[in-house]
């Protein structure tokens, strides 16, 4: 994965040196080459630069996922940049430095949940599903089309708490009963939602080849 | 609630019948990573079917959240940098490092985060070198006691373990000889990881 490398510092703090505190001054990043792990261990050190790029390195995927969650783009940036400042406050409690991209998926889990909830104690709107659009004829769609992107689509047509079991499953790598626990859920209706839209993923997923 | 399928009324699954195993019982398999064999499994080919299509499904919803982040290299931007800027003003100092000053009267003293910043900077301009941890162990706040420094780093496959460890903690020991009063005990290298020139072993 060849990253199109850091965008320009705007401080210009690289290219500078005015202080021994600020480490990593080098005016290309070597760190994009580094390891999770390595990255991790040095946040743990209190090395920004470090965090920075585990941050842009990950930080992509888990704002997608968390707006799939949420079914927001807008509040997924809210969500993504309160999760890495826990990540960065709490870097301590990481246990396994090289795991650290499922330890912040679990926090952009747990946040997106926690403004799910909210929304829930105020409004109805996350209670209505929207109804699944009907059958789209594949000769409607671009012949060249992905599966991939029929996959990823086919996840907006899901009832919201369908989609939310799929996602923790497969992008957060939760297990059934952690789905129950985060989502209130028992553990039967957690195998019933992600029995369904396992069901339905695979129909639409088919249907493109 | 008995059965786990039916939870919920309305659209409960049909009852697929793969060589008599269903749906639910593919998926656990898949997820126990397919252990232990299951011979009534495997030699259906209507379950390997089904798995095989199970295992794409995984692969297509990760593939496809991947493309879609990646879609506007851009679009991450404002969120990350607003991120930077409360955490760089957080950064803990740790610890004081005294320096010694001519006039008594002044005290001097590096902090210990600028003192690890430094010693990764030793090892971070070094071809082929990646830093990790950095640690300073022993009373670094009392002059004259003997610390030990403790560091990590990857390295480009290819290069000489035992050479790079030692350039490494020459050019530690001399950056800190130069910048601090730390009396070191020892320098402490572990190289814990190799790294390829492009596809790094961050996946």
């Amino acid at each position: 994965m060849s990253d199109s490398g850091l965008p320009d510092d705007p401080d210009g703090d690289r290219t500078s040196d005015p202080s021994p505190a600020d480490d990593g001054a080098e005016s290309r990043n070597p760190l994009e080459e580094a390891a999770d792990a390595t990255l991790a261990s040095r946040a743990m050190d209190g090395d920004t630069h470090a965090f920075e790029v585990l941050a842009r390195r990950h930080g992509p995927l888990m704002r997608v996922y968390s707006a799939k969650l949420l079914n927001s783009d807008i509040e997924s940036d809210d969500v993504v940049q309160e999760a890495f400042l826990t990540g960065w406050r709490q870097i301590d409690q990481l246990d396994s430095p090289a795991h650290v991209r499922n330890w912040m998926m679990r926090i952009v889990t747990r946040k997106a949940i926690d403004r799910i909830r909210v929304r829930r104690t105020h409004d109805d709107i996350d209670d209505w599903d929207p109804p699944a659009p009907a059958e789209t004829s594949p000769e409607r769609v671009v012949i060249a089309r992905l599966q991939m992107d029929a996959v990823w689509d086919a996840l907006d047509k899901l009832p919201s708490d369908q989609r939310r079991c799929w996602l923790l499953r497969e992008t957060a790598g939760y297990s059934y009963q952690e789905i129950g626990d985060s989502l209130g859920l028992p553990l039967s209706t957690v195998r019933g939602l992600l029995s369904r839209a396992r069901r339905f993923l695979l129909t639409e997923m088919e249907a493109w080849r | 609630m008995t059965s786990d399928d039916s939870a919920l009324p309305g659209d409960a699954a049909p009852d697929d019948d793969l060589d008599g195993h269903t749906m639910d019982e593919l998926s656990d398999y898949l997820d126990r990573g397919r252990t232990p064999y299951d011979a009534s499994i495997e030699n259906s080919a209507a379950c390997r079917l089904a798995l095989t299509g199970m295992t794409r499904l995984q692969e297509l919803s990760w593939a496809g959240m991947t493309k879609q982040s990646r879609l506007d290299p851009h679009r991450d931007d404002a969120w990350i940098s607003g991120l930077l800027d409360t955490i760089k003003a957080e950064v803990q100092s740790g610890r004081d490092v005294p320096l010694s000053h001519p006039d008594a009267t002044l005290r001097l003293a590096l902090t210990e985060a600028a003192v690890r910043g430094m010693i990764r900077r030793a090892g971070d301009t070094m071809d082929g070198v990646i830093m990790g941890r950095c640690q300073l162990d022993g009373d670094v706040t009392t002059p004259g006691a003997p610390v030990r420094v403790d560091v990590s780093a990857s390295i480009r496959f290819g290069m000489g373990v035992d050479r790079v460890a030692d350039e490494l903690r020459e050019r530690v020991a001399s950056a800190l000889r130069r910048h601090t009063e730390l009396v070191v005990d020892g320098i402490d290298v572990t190289i814990d990881d190799i790294y390829l020139e492009d596809g790094h072993g961050h996946d």
